[in-house]
């Protein structure tokens, strides 16, 4: 390229930045006494699990039979997959909604349960 | 990783990694700032490092990322006239800058394009980096480095042409 060749000639490729003298000597030994200790790693709540898929089924089963025994007589006389097929979407979301907010979870602990699985 | 491993990174890289640093932010003071910034933030995230590259690529992404956020934090100092002195006048008062006027020029020139040609002019004119490592570094394609350092070079030959 005619334009780099230009620079080149012109400037050149020196580099023209200094340090103070035993910068780079002393800069190891700098930086590791300032280097934190590693923090331990998030201890996984491994025992936890079970309890909370346990916790998670009782409110699902609980939020479910709730629904399922407040719906009128007529739909409880139709098959029952019939009536959880008609259920309407919004309802199992909120079905859901009020699962994790029994069980005090928001959404980052949701997440983070995910991530880890 | 432990400490005396992490030790060793330091040693071998820290003085490459500053180079690269130095010279997109001019002065030692925060060079040295955003080093230190860079083997933190490296020590740190050391745990999300799984080989899916070198080291000293990993590395080198910090450090950049580093240094353009810092421009971009610090850009009407950077960039143009501070205080009535130009870039040039800056750096041939800085008691670390031991180049020419013209060598001090340069640095201006560089200093006014966008960070990312700023990034690729650096690593291609003085580190003489492939464009294969430069993409892996900077997670760009070939095409649009090699596009960058085409338009970095027009315009600093540009910038000299007409301050002659």
């Amino acid at each position: 390229m005619e334009e780099e060749k230009y620079i080149e000639e012109l400037v050149g490729k020196r580099n023209p930045f200094r340090v103070p003298e035993g910068y780079f000597e002393g800069f190891t030994a700098q930086l590791m006494e300032q280097l934190p200790e590693k923090s331990k790693p998030r201890a996984k709540s491994v025992w936890l699990r079970p309890w909370f898929y346990a916790a998670a089924c009782a409110c699902v089963l609980l939020v479910s039979a709730t629904v399922w025994f407040s719906l009128p007589e007529k739909e409880l006389q139709q098959a029952p997959m019939a009536v959880v097929d008609q259920q309407h979407p919004q309802e199992q979301e909120d079905a859901i909604e009020e699962a994790a907010d029994y069980m005090m979870l928001d959404n980052y602990d949701i997440y983070a349960y995910m991530s880890e699985n | 990783m432990d400490k005396a491993e992490f030790e060793q990174i330091v040693r071998q890289y820290s003085e490459p990694l500053y180079w690269q640093i130095r010279r997109m932010v001019l002065s030692h003071e925060d060079a040295n700032d955003i080093l230190q910034n860079t083997f933190m933030k490296a020590w740190n995230r050391m745990d999300d490092f799984h080989g899916e590259s070198k080291i000293s690529t990993w590395l080198s992404r910090i450090a950049l990322n580093e240094s353009v956020d810092f421009l971009r934090h610090n850009k009407r100092q950077i960039n143009a006239i501070d205080d009535g002195m130009s870039v040039a006048d800056t750096l041939m008062a800085d008691p670390y800058f031991d180049g020419s006027e013209i060598e001090a020029r340069l640095q201006q020139a560089i200093a006014s394009l966008p960070e990312v040609q700023r990034t690729v002019f650096q690593l291609r004119y003085y580190d003489d980096m492939k464009y294969s490592d430069m993409s892996k570094l900077l997670n760009t394609s070939e095409g649009a480095l090699k596009a960058s350092y085409h338009i970095a070079v027009k315009k600093i030959s540009e910038f000299f042409k007409s301050h002659d």
